[in-house]
């Protein structure tokens, strides 16, 4: 088309297209030469009319590191396209810096900084080309959803020292310049610059603490009321010694003492004090009674500071707001050093006493939704996120704190929404990709075609998208599981499982993105795989956080890998046991199905390659574990997909029979014996060691739902398809039944007594739950808060709470928030959490009943035969 | 130590985030890449030294009006980050661009009556005028201010905007619902996003 009509767009869609064939790997230097070639020829005939061809031109160059020919041009005629001055400054410190020319790099980002003293950015471009390092402008920096920016990254600088000091001196000049040249006291930048030149002298081995901290104070005196002022310090702490950041936090409590007189500034200082102690790990190394009195102590200045916001709209953020979290954290913690319970329910009270008086703290629910799911009141912990109105991109990025809970729950119908609308939004989007990138070249935003389409990309990789596209159908085969022809009709759906076999074929080739939002988080469960609540307390790394991309890509792709096979596995499994009592009809002994038992057999080998084992080495573990020979600790890591396995090998060996050794009665019961007693073995023995859940964290709980929801069901559709195919029906009726005495029917039989035996135990364990009186779950609940007598343990924080509370000065307070507090219910918030593990306990007895009603129809079913 | 600068497609996420903090109205992503990919020059994000995005604003051109106009979309900054004036300069950074990109001859925003601190920023600090009121603008049946501010002509100048409006910082928005310039969703505005 450019060809054709010599228009501008048609030639920069040709040049877009080459650079992302070229990003995406699929092209080099060539391409880019050719895509240099058109733009050259189209300039010299007709130049360039639009900011953003430029900027392609530019890019184009660039990518080839052509940095001088974009500095001429940018310096040309064509650099008066950029209208805004600081755009086309920027992108000419860029190339300069890139093109390692520091000097003149310096000198133009000190431009930019004198026109925009508040731009961060451009300060730390300035002084890393003062310093001549490339940190910045290395490309390739991987996206890390823990650490998010590199922006603070240096290297260590390589200047001699005498170059160093005098530039380091520029740099503290320019600084200055900058502080004195601005009247306006909301900028931050000139003050944060200094504290980065006593970090960089630090860096170099030539820091002074005292004048850190002096600036440090400084920047205190200024900002310290803020509630940004300890995630800005944070970093410039972490050069401190521990004995320094302490003397810095003494400083600070002195240095507030005269400060102002302002109540809202007063608060936000005392706030920002608790804040830093925090993030100097003070809260580590207090006493279990200092830190009770730190939660009291916050919790009493939010309550005392609550009149400041009483003519505030309701909507509006309260002062003191954060104060109730910081105190949750705090109790969080003395639940890791006490491992009391109590206070579990303490945090989860006054974070709702939060909610009470404001409806819209996003941060209360956020950690209200990990307590109640830590309790296991998960339904409550759904109803948490349900307030979070997380729609739409947010599903991305914010279900995270509720997904991989639900996923090993039995709320089945709400695992099923949360996946549903998550993968309907991200398969629309995909479907209207195309669409909105014409959109871009229609309005003539050539770079940014390129940018959505990374986007993409980003999100076509996400972790959690390929998770939920495989825990989606998973979820339809366990629901279906008591129903052989429902199930049959699920696989189908599902190409009987093949797509799944090339996902996890793929999977470990596959990039993946993480693209939840971790800053929400609470800082004790930094990652869905890793809560450091339910780890050990001693050897827990915060500061530095951990960075855990690797480790979490790892760990997804081995997961994706694994649930991926289990469709065909149940698929061939339903098969391969259709075969056992046919054969027996058909009497040649010969295999109904050679396929499918080989492909159960190589998908088999896989399953236990992924656990670390060869086919023959897993069928050891699993005979050994289950005659009592290797401890059952052997497979607990990974002790649902071990049961998976055995299940299916016993589905396997129904066909091939390469495992059947004749016992002492002579038939051939071995592998069928082997899933009996594994199942029974880890469900029984784990309902008899579960305390009762009401006195109890969600520890064991989702592995007893997990192991009836997986293994026991597939082993369910294991014997329901060995009883379907006996079925007296059409021709075969007429030759007559299989012989129900045969050892094949007794193993069944066995197979089926035992299941019901096995959930016989979880029911009643739950009946025993679910059926406590209310109240007496209540009262168990507020009693973990009621201390004897002393002043210690769980309690000292909802006590003030309660104090307050009761004794409210409406006119203090105004009446919105006095209307608030007195609608505030303990017994309310204590029913909540009993509702929420009632409710989970009462769908995990459905599933089990429908396990068991199937069960007793089987037990029919072969007593006809 | 913020720095204001312009948006990414990357930032969307961030971006969203962001909305979903401060704004009762929320966006379908469509919304976003909507503006991003035909107006990319109107999009501003404040970025904090972590690298964390604090504030945002969206805007757009109207393309349908005889007189080129801009029209604030959103605009967001999170509560730890009030009273540091970056509402303020986001907006002067965007309405800078609909002057220098688009020549632009007003700009136009919405906002809730009763989100007093929005109503006080828009009306005090930046100069937008009541132009009209729109009955039941939001979902909730909410009216919505629609105001107006002239801008000034084209002419080369930088997007910060220290000591040049005159508008120191600081005030803006109290506490609550910063932002406030909130379209509504409605089907039209998405359909021209497909």
């Amino acid at each position: 088309m450019y060809k054709l009509v010599g228009e501008e767009r048609f030639l920069l869609w040709a040049v877009c297209s080459i650079q992302l064939q070229v990003f995406c790997g699929n092209g080099g230097e060539k391409l880019l030469l050719l895509a240099e070639g058109l733009l050259k020829k189209h300039v010299a005939s007709h130049s360039l009319h639009e900011p953003e061809a430029l900027i392609v031109y530019i890019s184009v160059l660039e990518q080839q590191a052509k940095y001088g020919d974009a500095l001429e041009i940018l310096s040309g005629k064509l650099g008066s396209l950029f209208v805004i001055e600081v755009d086309r400054l920027r992108i000419q410190g860029r190339l300069l810096a890139r093109a390692g020319d520091y000097s003149d790099a310096a000198n133009i980002f000190q431009k930019i900084l004198e026109l925009s003293p508040d731009d961060w950015e451009c300060f730390l471009h300035y002084l890393g080309c003062l310093l001549e390092d490339d940190t910045n402008w290395c490309n390739g920096v991987p996206n890390d959803p823990i650490l998010p920016s590199k922006h603070m990254d240096c290297k260590l600088s390589h200047l001699k020292e005498e170059l160093f000091d005098s530039r380091m001196s520029d740099a503290s000049e320019f600084v200055q310049k900058l502080q004195a040249g601005t009247s306006d006291n909301t900028l931050r930048c000139p003050y944060l610059a200094n504290l980065e030149v006593e970090r960089r002298k630090h860096l170099y081995g030539k820091g002074d603490d005292d004048k850190l901290m002096d600036a440090l104070m400084q920047y205190f005196f200024r900002f310290g009321h803020l509630a940004c002022f300890t995630s800005d310090v944070e970093v410039f702490l972490e050069v401190l010694t521990p004995d320094k950041k302490t003397e810095f936090l003494e400083k600070l409590k002195k240095g507030s003492e005269s400060l102002s007189t302002v109540p809202t500034k007063v608060l936000g200082q005392s706030i920002t004090i608790l804040k830093v102690q925090e993030v100097v790990g003070k809260m580590y190394k207090l006493s279990k009674s200092e830190l009770e009195g730190s939660a009291v102590q916050m919790v009493e200045l939010y309550c005392r500071n609550l009149p400041l916001s009483k003519d505030l709209d309701p909507q509006e953020s309260m002062h003191g707001e954060e104060l109730l979290s910081m105190a949750c954290n705090v109790l969080v913690q003395l639940f890791w050093r006490t491992r009391h319970l109590g206070y579990f329910i303490e945090a989860i009270m006054i974070l709702e006493f939060g909610l009470t008086i404001r409806r819209y703290v996003w941060q209360y629910k956020v950690l209200l939704l990990h307590l109640y799911s830590l309790m296991g009141a998960l339904s409550s912990a759904y109803e948490c996120y349900k307030s979070l109105d997380a729609k739409n991109i947010l599903m991305e990025t914010v279900s995270h704190h509720i997904l991989p809970q639900m996923l090993v729950s039995p709320l089945w119908v709400d695992l099923n929404n949360l996946l549903k609308d998550y993968l309907k939004f991200m398969d629309d989007h995909f479907r209207e990709s195309a669409d909105l990138t014409f959109l871009a070249y229609r309005h003539r935003n050539y770079s940014k075609v390129i940018e959505f389409v990374q986007f993409k990309q980003q999100l076509q990789h996400s972790n959690q998208y390929l998770v939920a596209r495989v825990e989606a159908p998973i979820l339809h085969l366990k629901q279906n599981a008591d129903n052989i022809e429902e199930e049959e009709r699920v696989l189908e759906s599902l190409k009987c499982g093949i797509q799944f076999i090339e996902l996890s074929n793929e999977i470990g080739s596959k990039s993946l993105t993480f693209n939840e939002d971790l800053q929400s988080r609470p800082w004790w469960t930094p990652t869905s795989e890793k809560n450091y609540l339910l780890g050990p307390f001693e050897g827990i790394s915060f500061f530095p956080r951990e960075n855990m991309t690797t480790e979490r890509e790892a760990n997804v792709r081995r997961v994706i890998e694994r649930k991926s096979l289990l469709p065909r596995m149940i698929y061939l499994s339903i098969r391969s046991a259709s075969a056992l009592l046919k054969e027996n009809i058909e009497v040649n002994g010969s295999l109904s199905d050679p396929k499918t038992s080989s492909e159960l057999k190589f998908l088999l080998e896989r399953y236990a390659k992924l656990l670390g084992f060869s086919l023959s080495d897993s069928i050891e573990v699993v005979l050994g574990v289950s005659s009592g020979i290797k401890p059952s600790s052997t497979i607990d890591s990974d002790l649902i997909d071990w049961l998976n396995f055995a299940v299916f090998l016993n589905a396997w060996n129904l066909s091939s029979h390469e495992l059947a050794q004749p016992n002492l009665d002579g038939y051939k019961a071995g592998s069928w014996h082997i899933v009996d007693s594994l199942l029974e073995k880890y469900i029984s023995e784990k309902v008899r060691s579960m305390d009762p859940l009401i006195c109890s964290p969600w520890v064991d709980l989702p592995i007893l739902v997990q192991l009836v929801s997986e293994p026991l069901a597939w082993h369910g559709l294991v014997l329901q398809s060995c009883l379907r195919s006996s079925l007296p029906s059409g021709k075969r009726k007429k030759k007559g039944g299989p012989d129900s005495t045969s050892p094949p029917f007794h193993a069944i039989r066995e197979s089926i007594q035992s299941s019901c035996g096995t959930i016989e135990d979880v029911m009643k364990w739950l009946r025993e739950q679910i059926n406590r009186p209310e109240d007496e779950n209540l009262e168990t609940t507020l009693s973990f808060l009621q201390g004897k007598g002393q002043n210690e343990g769980p309690g000292q924080v909802f006590k003030i709470v309660e104090t307050f509370a009761s004794s409210i000065n409406d006119t203090e307070l105004g009446d919105w928030i006095s209307q608030a507090v007195k609608c505030w219910s303990p017994v309310d918030v204590a029913r909540k959490i009993v509702t929420g593990k009632c409710t989970v306990l009462s769908e995990f007895l459905q599933m089990c009943g429908s396990k068991m009603k199937l069960l007793q129809a089987l037990k029919q079913q072969i007593a006809q035969v | 130590m913020v720095c204001i600068r312009k948006a990414t497609t990357d930032d969307l996420l961030a971006m969203q985030t962001c909305n979903h903090l401060c704004l009762p109205e929320n966006f379908h992503m469509k919304y976003y890449l909507y503006h991003i990919l035909s107006w990319p020059q109107l999009l501003y994000v404040a970025e904090d030294n972590n690298g964390h995005i604090v504030g945002y604003v969206l805007a757009k051109v109207e393309e349908e009006s005889n007189v080129c106009h801009g029209h604030i979309t959103s605009l967001a900054v999170l509560r730890t980050h009030r009273k540091l004036g970056l509402a303020t300069k986001l907006m002067n950074a965007a309405q800078n661009a609909m002057v220098q990109v688009f020549g632009a001859e007003y700009v136009s925003l919405h906002v809730r009556k009763s989100n007093r601190a929005a109503f006080n920023l828009y009306a005090e600090t930046l100069g937008y005028k009541i132009h009209d009121v729109k009955a039941k603008y939001y979902a909730d049946g909410e009216d919505a201010y629609d105001m107006r501010k002239k801008l000034k002509g084209k002419q080369i100048h930088h997007h910060n905007d220290h000591g040049r409006h005159g508008h120191g910082h600081a005030h803006a928005i109290g506490g609550g619902c910063c932002s406030s310039a909130e379209a509504k969703v409605s089907g039209k505005k998405e359909t021209k996003a497909t």
